[in-house]
């Protein structure tokens, strides 16, 4: 209870009082300042009946505390001595908050280490930990991004008119990246973190909240739903990574499925297709066939080719030729893969890919010095073990 | 609130035609003179080459120098221009106009007192 009701209020408390005294840091350990207040007094005292008005209090005593012993912030005492409860529940607030952490002048790293900070409310220590970095590293980075903030003026607002699809763009990204970090974590010893997928999850929705009209956020939010819906089918009982084919789909949470394929109607119906649409879009029609055989691979197929003419990139042609092989088998697939070869070599699903589609073709020492690549190239646990475990399992055949 | 502008020397200027580079040339003067006019750069210069710089490096008080630029010959910078605007927003939109075929533009703000 205690948690929600921090999470809700913290990036609404951080984003108004920056809005108000445009200062990141200041704002930020007030908030924090407020929340310690909180956890000290709510337990042995009661939750109040409006939470999110004592933080609020408690945070503008802070500020007025600390602004009276810091001469250059005189001139905000006036203006957080006006602040109201109102003032704290204006919707657009969060919004420019959001775009101001995930401005393009940040780097990608630092836009997602502020946003994990200031927007979702996590810890310095939880970043680190979510990241395998050093806490130190990640402290560093939020510094120096919020004094960039500061000293280069980048504007706290919501973009407006061309300048919005673009920075809109942005902010899905660093949601869709700490997304991707938590469906299939880029190291460590878990190779899952479903605490990262519920952070993007929980930064979907307030977009979605935020920005009602774009179809963009929805399709993303439904996306992460679907791949949600799937979770309790991604590992084994020894804690394996299952792959899409081979997972039990009595496990998948049919109705969550339901709920996302809705919001992929919701956000089709605005007629503005989008990438993280048309990624919803396959991830559905995995999520609605009954067997792995009984997937329509021919409409996976035609999404691919819709979603290669939105995003041409190598990775999406590597996807679309996998779904191309159940169409018209292995060997015009592997023709197609075999074309990624200068840009994808370093990228170990490239390598793991080509490993299938050479077994399928009886063609077993190279798909395993194809399997050999792919395992050189990922640190993730639980793709390493599946790699290993088709390596053993290949090595009677070889010659 | 100023940012200037650090305008690298791109291809065009270091091994272009002799067209290309007055073609480019013309294309700034008018881009300077419209932003002049509509004040947003208060202040602006072209410099002469890289090779004519000489670098004072002064090390626990006493100075040397460097028959050199300070960077590096593929970054070197041409010219600057200060910018007067509202934000990073602002001064990066006006960047991003500058017309020349390649190069660079570091977008630096500038200490106010």
């Amino acid at each position: 209870m205690l948690d929600r009701v921090f999470r809700e209020e913290a990036g609404r408390l951080t984003a108004s009082l920056v809005r108000l005294i445009g200062d990141f840091d200041l704002a930020e350990e007030l908030v924090s300042e407020a929340m310690v207040e909180a956890l000290e007094h709510w337990p042995s005292q009661g939750v109040p009946d409006r939470p999110a008005a004592w933080l609020l209090t408690t945070a503008r005593r802070k500020a007025l505390d600390r602004i009276r012993r810091q001469a250059r912030y005189q001139e905000k005492l006036a203006l957080l001595a006006a602040l109201s409860d109102e003032a704290s529940s204006r919707p657009d607030d969060r919004l420019s908050l959001i775009f101001t952490c995930c401005h393009p002048a940040l780097s990608r790293d630092a836009q997602i280490a502020l946003t994990l900070r200031a927007v979702v409310g996590l810890t310095t220590q939880e970043i680190a930990r979510a990241y395998l970095c050093p806490e130190a590293t990640i402290a560093k980075r939020i510094l120096r991004a919020k004094q960039k903030i500061v000293a280069a003026n980048i504007p706290y607002r919501v973009p407006e008119g061309p300048e919005l699809k673009t920075r809109m763009d942005e902010v899905l990204t660093v949601i869709y990246l700490v997304f991707n970090e938590g469906y299939l974590a880029t190291a460590g010893p878990t190779p899952l973190r479903r605490d990262l997928v519920l952070e993007a999850e929980w930064l979907a929705i307030l977009v979605t909240r935020l920005m009602p009209e774009e179809p963009e956020p929805l399709g993303l939010l439904a996306l992460i739903r679907l791949h949600l819906a799937r979770w309790p089918a991604r590992l084994d009982t020894s804690g394996r990574l299952v792959l899409l084919q081979d997972q039990d789909r009595s496990l998948w949470d049919r109705r969550a499925i339901g709920e996302a394929i809705r919001l992929i109607e919701r956000a089709a119906a605005r007629r503005h297709p989008g990438r993280y649409q048309v990624e919803a879009a396959i991830a559905a029609a995995h999520c609605e066939a009954p067997t792995w055989a009984d997937t329509d691979w021919r409409e996976v197929v035609d999404l691919y080719t819709l979603l290669l003419a939105i995003d041409p990139s190598p990775v999406v042609r590597l996807n679309r030729a996998i779904a191309v092989s159940h169409v018209d088998g292995p060997a015009p697939a592997l023709a197609e893969v075999d074309q990624l070869a200068g840009t994808l070599d370093r990228y170990h699903l490239f390598h793991a890919t080509r490993a299938a589609l050479l077994r399928e073709l009886g063609r077993a020492g190279e798909a395993a010095a194809a399997d050999g690549m792919a395992l050189e190239l990922t640190r993730n646990p639980g793709e390493r073990a599946l790699l290993e475990q088709r390596l053993a399992m290949s090595e009677p055949t070889e010659a | 609130m100023k940012y200037m502008l650090l305008l690298t020397r791109g291809e065009w200027q270091e091994n272009g035609t002799e067209d290309e580079r007055q073609r480019v040339f013309g294309q700034l003067m008018e881009w300077f003179t419209r932003q002049r006019a509509e004040s947003h750069v208060v202040e602006a210069a072209q410099l002469q080459p890289p090779g004519t710089a000489t670098t004072v490096v002064i090390e626990r008080g006493r100075s040397m120098l460097l028959d050199r630029p300070l960077l590096e010959a593929k970054e070197a910078i041409g010219g600057y221009a200060v910018l007067e605007v509202d934000n990073l927003d602002e001064a990066i939109a006006i960047a991003r106009t500058f017309p020349v075929p390649d190069g660079k533009v570091e977008v630096r703000p500038v200490v106010e007192r």
